[in-house]
């Protein structure tokens, strides 16, 4: 970002917004987000019914629960999580390093082919199970050698079919050359935004291919889980984590108008985080028979990372520090420091999750099921729908239709995330203790109904935000009524 | 960077680096003893190996950021990127809401 000549020069030789970011492709993408996060709260919902007996399509093959539930994951990174992160990358890439995406028509072809893959992987789980016995794809399986069935890959989070995985592959790789070129042109100290999302292309490249393809076809028994073990975790840690701060580090101090309180902080975090983070996947496999020191370097690298952790939240709050008011004032703002409350109460979990002794109780229970829904929906999620809040009167160049529905959309779903991971938490103890004392499976299950009764009103409620933040976006791209249209680049106070 | 602000960084880097070097020093020659008695720490290379390779390739990228004087001013990006920030939103009017002040 060095730039020679005077600073009058400089000022008019640089590009504008317009030249950098293509807002078009933003817009899909937050739309393409939004569709698919739809698809897994019904999801998400359907399986919470399934938990309390009442399923509504009971014997309906390619609606059964189990395949549903797989959808309602795999809608939510890779259809929800990474369209949202994409699209934002597309915005702030080009305007943090004064360079565009090293190809437009390239980021197009990604764009459509994502989608492309996220649906096959829907279709591939939905209706591949249905297909694999018929005598043609056996015979197919049986000519070609193919490793798997048509449907899902039996691995967390890895569910998606094995003949999807190389082309997802290919696609985080574009993904990578489009926008490492543009921070590769960039000039002089990188802003820790960079460091991130340049780091974030690498590991989630390298993470998918660790966690799709050598337990498929080059590792198996205790090593696979070892390896499964690795990426689940690093999927949330090597991929959303840091393009989640990435965007928290550019995001917050523009809407706060004041500099994060310590660069060379988050700098220490992003190195932390480089160094610590890629080991402690195996903590979701302790007392397994994976040797006991990898379990153990796993705990350690665990309690590195929460030190890490705390150091980015450390910041954040000392950004805020004197600027306090613009938790209640500005809702983007509110949606990003609730999403910190949530990450530290995360981190605080993890650190007493990743003890020999907690595990015993909650391991398996819906502790962990509570823990996720946290992290996903409470951290990462919150700061995306915060940063949508923000950029859509930009992108549509007017202001939200109704404020009380964004109002809504933050309370019903801060609040009912709030009660189901509160809920979901009580309901894994009990289970640990429940199977603790040996009694008759039943008996857990039957234990937690009330809790899985509360979690779909939770649900509900998260998904009435949804609808509302949905009837208000189009409301709002339709320019119905509410638009005393202010001209997005007419001369005045910026963004706010 | 204000002294307050360079001691809580010394702090932190000292509180993470010194206790995960440890553990980690301590966890790895124990891993080599296992490796070396047979006694089934071959099946461990995968994650371990895993690690090595993305940490050498973090190392020298940490090396190379060093070398390009990455940390020199280390406070400058944060200021520059809020400049640069304000320049490309010049004349920008959006408010979020009508009501919005
Ligand atoms: C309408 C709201 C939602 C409901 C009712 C819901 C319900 C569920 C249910 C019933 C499960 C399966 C739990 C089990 O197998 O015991 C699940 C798993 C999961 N959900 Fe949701 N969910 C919702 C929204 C979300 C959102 C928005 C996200 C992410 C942003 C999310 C992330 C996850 C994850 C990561 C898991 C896997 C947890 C694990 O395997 O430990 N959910 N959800």
């Amino acid at each position: 970002m060095t730039h020679g000549a005077s600073p009058t020069d400089r000022a008019a030789a640089l590009p504008t917004h317009d030249d950098l970011v293509d807002e078009r492709i933003v817009i899909c993408y937050y739309v393409a987000a939004l569709s698919f996060l739809t698809i897994s709260m019904i999801a998400g919902l359907l399986m919470a019914l399934q938990l309390v007996h009442w399923y509504p399509f009971k014997g309906v093959e390619l609606l059964s629960p189990g395949r549903w539930r797989m959808i309602h994951t795999n809608a939510i990174a890779y259809g929800f999580l990474a369209n949202a992160f994409l699209g934002t990358l597309h915005w702030a890439v080009p305007r943090l390093t004064f360079h565009t995406v090293a190809s437009r028509a390239l980021s197009w072809f990604i764009f459509v082919a994502w989608q492309a893959i996220v649906l096959a992987t829907a279709v591939g789980i939905v209706v591949g199970p249905t297909l694999q016995d018929r005598p043609w794809l056996l015979a197919a399986a049986k000519a070609w050698h193919l490793p798997m069935s048509l449907g899902a890959q039996g691995l967390e989070w890895g569910e998606t079919p094995f003949w999807i995985d190389p082309v997802a592959l290919v696609g985080l790789a574009l993904v990578a050359v489009n926008f490492m070129v543009p921070i590769g042109r960039s000039r002089g100290p990188m802003y820790v935004s960079l460091w991130y999302f340049m780091a974030a292309f690498v590991w989630t490249f390298l993470t998918y291919a660790m966690g799709n393809l050598l337990p498929e076809y080059r590792v198996a028994g205790t090593s696979a889980g070892a390896i499964g073990g690795l990426f689940i975790h690093d999927l949330v840690g090597l991929f959303v984590t840091p393009l989640g701060w990435g965007l928290m580090y550019y995001f917050v101090p523009i809407l706060l108008k004041k500099p994060i309180w310590s660069h060379g902080l988050s700098l220490v975090g992003f190195w932390g985080l480089a160094f610590f983070y890629p080991l402690q996947g195996i903590h979701h496999f302790l007392y397994t028979p994976i040797p006991m020191f990898l379990q153990y370097g796993a705990v350690i690298s665990t309690i590195a990372v929460e030190l890490v952790v705390a150091t980015v939240v450390i910041n954040f709050f000392g950004t805020l520090s004197g600027r306090g008011q613009a938790f209640f004032d500005n809702l983007p703002v509110r949606y990003f420091y609730t999403g910190m409350v949530f990450y530290f109460i995360t981190c605080f979990q993890c650190a007493l999750q990743v003890t020999l002794t907690f595990q015993k109780l909650i391991h398996f229970t819906d502790w962990v099921v509570g823990h996720a829904h946290l992290v996903m929906f409470g951290v990462f999620s919150l700061w995306l729908f915060g940063i949508m809040t923000y950029l859509f009167p930009r992108l549509l160049g007017r202001p939200w239709w109704s404020r009380s529905l964004c109002e809504y959309h933050y309370w019903l779903s801060a609040g009912g995330l709030a009660v189901m991971f509160l809920d979901l938490t009580l309901a894994g103890v009990f289970q640990g203790y429940y199977w603790a004392s040996l009694q008759p499976w039943d008996v857990s299950t039957n234990g937690s109904q009330p809790f899985w009764i509360t979690r779909v009103f939770a649900g509900l409620a998260m998904f009435a935000g949804l609808i509302c933040f949905l009837v208000n976006l189009w409301m709002t791209a339709r320019g119905a009524e509410a638009t005393d249209p202010l001209p997005a680049r007419a001369a005045g106070t910026p963004a706010a | 960077m204000t002294r307050i602000q360079s001691r809580v960084t010394a702090l932190m880097a000292v509180v993470i680096l010194l206790p995960s070097l440890y553990g980690f020093a301590g966890k790895f020659l124990e891993f080599v003893h296992i490796y070396r008695s047979g006694g089934g720490g071959e099946f461990a290379v995968a994650p371990i190996l895993n690690y090595l390779l993305a940490s050498a390739g973090f190392f020298c990228m940490l090396l190379w950021a060093a070398w390009n004087g990455m940390f020199r001013d280390m406070e400058r990006p944060k200021n520059e990127f809020l400049d640069n920030e304000s320049r490309l939103d010049a004349g920008v009017r959006a408010p979020l809401f009508r009501s919005h002040p």
